[in-house]
């Protein structure tokens, strides 16, 4: 399914020299500096850093949603620059699923449908993958919620479809941008519990933006941003502590 | 509710619109009433048709071949009969008078409509009966004063077997005895006028034709079409160019081709409703893509291709469209049926609704291409959204108009005001002159919808002033928020402006006509008084004539000094120049030179000959030409025309041309022995009178009412004032109808002004949230948003009546091409009308919207994102 299944030594995510610019002149803004980074198969990483450092950037270029300035990015080996609109528009269809801080559920479509609706955009309509897509909201918790409208859902839950609607095309990559930023502590620490599960269970790459210590926490990794760079990268001192204490804390959905 | 799932991606489209129904409503309205009036339209042109050739089907019944003066220019020498019977092919013939009478009543009058009028047919009891009605009761004509007339008629009249009928013929009043009563097999009748039968001996006295014919209906001998071609070439050899030869169908045709001009102009109100349909698709397509940024930024990265989300939304369009066509179907229906009752109540004769395939087929289909029209621009917008617009929404996204907008706005509306002026200046309404005329209106309305953007902002500066200064606070909120979307403000007031637009371009020239002919009238008329038939409309079919013994017992009277006759015959083709092509439709119109010059003054340009000049000469059989046709096919004085009818066929030359707008200057003017002799027409249409003195005037009037009720009670009297109005009643009658048809576009941008206000109410829920929690009523609220409704609303009316003028200019000045005379004449009435309408629309709109903005929940519209 992956753009490059081919190739299965090269690292989830290769990022070289990446710079983005907006805007010219006087009023340029650098929000990516020349960034350096590779994300290995089966990592969770967190992205933090002051307001402005240029992690949602970050994000959207690693999701093919802009493209860079200048440096690259590869997909499992598979470089983004070069490819057109509709080679792009694939490539996020299979290979990138997104979690957002508002969720962008479809008001018109129930929960099951919001899921679904990725493969229905990938021409998939046989019963397998509806059966998958059940599957999924069962998986977040969310199996008595199938037919409900997203406004007829909290927060919580809205965010745990969106999680099951990233996940049904199975990609080799999720991208998560400040997922618990909109929710309260009890969601929050079941979204956190669940994307770290979904990495630790069933080995999805996740790269995750947060402002919150607790959300990085439950990363393996922790990339700190600041002005557009990278300002440190590894795990944090006492991060470990913290994610034991969270999986104690919680139980099990 | 439980719904079935989402099947595929394109389901969306359906999922959608489901759940908007108010917006679904709001925007397919246009196309309901578009498409509702093509089909209505389209339904009722297919069943007049049927309607014509199943009454000329019955008329006519066996008749091959109908040999008649051309049209109605004058009757057939009563040889015409024998030469067609000698005629080689002809197996049997007969011959008929045809003529126009109104029943009078027991109380000696003539009631007012067409219920009194009747056709009668002067038929020979013994030749063979060609036509295809029974007799019902009673029995056939056989001779002396007797007349068989149609059931329906009858009955409407209270008319029987036995009964004696009178009728003011020209011979005076004329009593008849009702022998038969017949229907014609098609079951059909002449609406509300009658028909009637009688010998033609009789008819002939009756009606004042001695010894002429006005038709000859001939039997081929053979079946096939070949022989009766064959026939029809000879009959045309035999009889020359002043009479015309066709078959019964033809014949109908000639009637369905009047009813065509009329067809355009439905057809071209219907397309118009039908453009602000698309428009508010337009609108509508816009403000949900701009709306659904996110939406369709989420979708994009899902993987949805930009083709897809164009399609997506197109498809969304059609689904529209499809909706909005079947619901118009339905009400094309209604339409067509409510038409054709409206045409029977005023005695128009139509038959049953005549539902074919192509009227919902070609309705249906426009309404979809308009449809999908509408939605294309948008539609491609959406395609250029991107995927990262699922995290920013619609943000940094409100761009102002370009400059290029603009100059291609300008560059459309040059082009659009000659396309106008060639619908006006064109003396023939080709089908290539209407679709010019049309593309170039669409074109005006096109190039203001691009400027538009850039209008909103002083308009709604100025326009919203009163509104300020009235509640400064509403006011100040309402011009903001129609300012802050200019592009979706124009376009609201620009759906609007279209229709005001029409009604100010049309009634301009109305208006223009109705001054120009006023003038005119104020220029020519040296009569005191006129007599005419009452409803007498020259150019609309035969007319009832005046009794020749009228003239002279008005001479008689003591009052009188002058007694102009007047004898007017609607011809298909104007005496041609000689050596020239066919001339237009028009009107000959014969005098006395020796009187007439005292009841008009009309101004003659006789190249240097003075008044007396031109009349002597005409006195001595040469002819007038009005300036229409004289400027249209060149004819100066002193040029030759060639009379062609079917008495005659003589040259003539032009004495004068002369300085008249009616008919639209397509005019003829002859003595009343020239018109004798070569058409064959010895009937008064009208008189014109003048009393010995001002004092007498009113003596006159008096003499000549009590001789009229008396004796002519189908005649009606009338002064220089009441002729005037009588021109103006028929013009106004013209123009209400068009008014009423554009009405329905302007119908349908309310829809699109509530619609857009709808959007504003939702995207300010916040905004008005915050507004209550500050301590705004429910009442203050309800006033933005009605105030912004007035704004938009004001802003279509300024541009409809700058738009309409520019319009009604253009258009009159093509047609004072054809038609020099008329001028310019703004219908400032029509505009403080227009200006009115859009206040009362601009509140009517705001009721609902306003409604749900003032019951919003403070709560709730706070915490809206
Ligand atoms: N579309 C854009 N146009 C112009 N400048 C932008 C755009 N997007 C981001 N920027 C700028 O780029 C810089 C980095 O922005 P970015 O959104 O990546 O920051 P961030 O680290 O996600 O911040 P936050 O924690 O507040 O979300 C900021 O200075 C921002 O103003
Ligand atoms: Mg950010």
């Amino acid at each position: 399914m992956t753009p490059a299944a081919s190739d299965g030594l090269a690292p989830a995510i290769e990022i070289r020299g990446l710079t983005k610019v907006f805007g010219s002149g006087q009023t340029a803004v650098r929000a990516l500096d020349g960034v350096d980074l590779e994300i290995g198969r089966g990592e969770m990483v967190a992205i933090m850093g002051p307001s402005g450092s240029g992690k949602s950037t970050l994000l959207h270029l690693l999701g093919a949603l802009e493209t860079p300035t200048s440096g690259s990015i590869a997909l499992a080996g598979r470089r983004f620059d070069g490819l057109d609109d509709r080679e792009l528009t694939l490539l996020r269809r299979e290979g990138i699923g997104f979690v957002f801080q508002f969720f962008n559920l479809l008001p018109s479509l129930t929960a099951e449908e919001n899921v679904l609706l990725p493969a229905l955009i990938a021409g998939l309509r046989d019963e397998a993958i509806a059966a998958r897509a059940r599957a999924l909201l069962d998986r977040v918790g969310l199996a008595g919620r199938t037919t409900h409208l997203p406004s007829e859902l909290s927060g919580g839950e809205q965010q745990r479809v969106s999680i099951a609607r990233a996940l049904l095309m199975e990609p080799a990559l999720i991208l998560a941008d400040e997922p618990t930023g909109n929710l309260d502590s009890k969601s929050e620490a079941q979204v956190l519990e669940l994307l770290a599960e979904l990495n630790r269970d069933e080995g999805h790459t996740i790269v995750m933006v947060t402002h919150d210590p607790d959300a990085a926490a439950v990363a393996g990794r922790v990339v700190f941003m600041r002005d557009g760079r990278i300002e440190s990268d590894g795990l944090g001192r006492g991060l470990l502590d913290r994610l034991r204490r969270i999986r104690e804390d919680l139980p099990l959905p | 509710m439980r719904r079935s799932r989402l099947r595929s991606y394109w389901g969306l489209s359906f999922r959608q619109l489901r759940t908007r129904r108010l917006r679904v409503f709001l925007t397919a309205a246009g196309i309901v009433l578009g498409v509702g009036m093509i089909c209505g339209v389209l339904l009722l042109a297919a069943t007049i048709q049927r309607t014509f050739t199943d009454l000329y089907d019955s008329f006519y019944g066996q008749t091959d071949l109908v040999v008649s003066g051309s049209e109605s220019a004058g009757s057939l020498p009563a040889s015409a009969l024998r030469r067609v019977e000698q005629s080689e092919g002809v197996e049997d013939a007969s011959a008929s008078i045809l003529a126009v009478t109104s029943l009078v009543g027991e109380d000696g009058r003539v009631e007012e409509g067409s219920g009194s009028t009747l056709n009668v047919s002067g038929d020979d009891p013994e030749a063979t009966d060609f036509t295809d009605w029974t007799t019902t009761e009673g029995r056939g004509i056989r001779g002396g004063r007797e007349i068989e007339v149609e059931e329906s008629w009858a009955e409407a009249n209270e008319i029987g077997v036995g009964d004696t009928i009178r009728l003011a013929a020209p011979a005076g009043i004329y009593r008849l005895q009702v022998v038969g009563l017949l229907r014609f097999s098609s079951g059909l009748d002449f609406g509300g006028e009658g028909f009637g039968s009688m010998p033609l001996a009789t008819a002939r006295t009756a009606f004042d034709k001695p010894g002429v014919f006005d038709e000859v209906e001939v039997l081929v001998a053979g079946d096939d079409e070949g022989s009766v071609d064959a026939v029809g070439d000879r009959l045309e050899r035999e009889f020359g160019k002043g009479v015309e030869i066709a078959t019964p169908a033809a014949k109908g045709e000639d009637v369905q081709r009047q009813l065509q001009a009329f067809n355009v102009v439905l057809y071209f109100f219907a397309g118009m409703a039908l453009f602000v349909g698309g428009f508010l698709i337009f609108n509508s397509f816009n403000m949900t893509v701009l709306q659904r940024m996110r939406e369709i930024g989420m979708q994009r990265t899902l993987g949805a291709t930009r083709p897809m989300v164009v399609r997506s939304v197109l498809l969304e369009a059609v689904l529209l469209g499809a909706l909005g066509a079947v619901l118009g179907l339905g009400l094309g229906v209604l339409l067509a049926l409510g038409l054709i009752a409206l045409m029977r109540a005023i005695d128009f004769p139509v038959g049953d609704l005549e539902l074919t395939w192509i009227a919902p087929v070609a309705a249906v289909a426009t309404g979809l291409l308009t449809a999908v029209l509408g939605a294309l621009n948008p539609a491609r917008r959406a395609g250029r959204i991107a995927p990262i617009r699922a995290v920013l929404g619609s943000e940094g996204l409100r761009t102002r108009p370009g400059p290029l907008r603009a100059l291609a706005g300008v560059l459309l509306i040059a082009p659009g005001l000659a396309g106008a002026f060639l619908l006006g200046a064109a003396d023939e309404t080709t089908n290539g002159v209407i679709a010019a005329g049309i593309a170039g209106i669409i074109a005006i309305f096109f190039g203001i919808a691009l400027i538009a953007p850039f209008l909103i902002e002083p308009l709604a500066r100025v326009l919203s002033w009163p509104i300020r200064k009235l509640a400064p606070v509403e006011g100040r909120i309402a011009s903001d928020s129609a300012r802050s979307n200019p592009g979706r403000t124009a376009a609201t007031a620009t759906a609007l402006m279209i229709g005001l637009a029409l009604v100010v371009g049309i009634n301009s020239l109305g208006s223009s006509f109705l001054n120009s002919i006023e003038r005119e009238f104020d220029r020519s008329l040296a009569r005191d008084l006129t007599v005419q038939p009452r409803g007498f409309a020259p150019g609309q079919g035969p007319q009832q004539t005046i009794a020749k013994s009228l003239s002279q017992r008005i001479q008689k009277l003591p009052a009188a000094a002058v007694v102009a006759q007047e004898r007017l015959v609607a011809v298909p083709n104007l005496p041609r120049v000689k050596g020239g092509k066919e001339g237009p439709q028009g009107l000959l119109f014969a005098f006395d030179p020796k009187v007439y010059p005292q009841v008009d003054t009309t101004d003659l340009d006789g190249d240097g000959a003075s008044r007396e000049q031109v009349y002597e000469r005409i006195d001595s059989g040469q002819v007038t030409v009005g300036k229409g046709y004289a400027d249209e096919d060149g004819i100066e004085v002193g040029d030759a025309l060639v009379l062609e009818g079917p008495s005659d066929t003589r040259r003539a030359r032009v004495a004068a041309i002369v300085e008249t707008i009616f008919a639209g200057g397509q005019t003829v003017g002859l003595s009343l022995e020239t018109m004798r002799d070569v058409y064959g027409v010895t009937a008064d249409s009208q008189l014109a009178l003048k009393a010995t003195s001002d004092a007498a005037r009113s003596d006159l009037e008096r003499q000549v009412e009590r001789l009229i009720e008396r004796d002519y009670p189908n005649l009606a009297v009338l002064s220089n004032d009441e002729l005037k109005s009588d021109v103006e009643d028929q013009l106004n009658q013209s123009f209400g109808f068009f008014n009423a048809l554009v009405g329905v576009a302007i119908f349908a941008s309310l829809f699109g002004i509530i619609n857009t206000l709808s959007m504003s109410v939702i995207e300010r829920t916040r905004e008005i949230g915050v507004l209550r929690a500050l301590g705004a009523t429910r009442w203050q609220i309800r006033r933005t948003i009605a105030d912004e409704s007035l704004v938009i609303a004001l802003i279509g009316a300024v541009m409809g009546i700058a738009i309409g003028s520019g319009l009604g200019w253009a258009l009159l000045k093509g047609l004072s091409f054809g038609i020099p005379g008329v001028t310019y004449q703004p219908p400032v009435g029509t505009m403080i009308g227009v200006a009115v309408a859009a206040v009362i629309l601009g509140l009517v709109a705001a009721i609902l919207p306003a409604r749900r903005a003032a019951r919003l929940d403070v709560v709730e519209a706070l915490s809206y994102e």
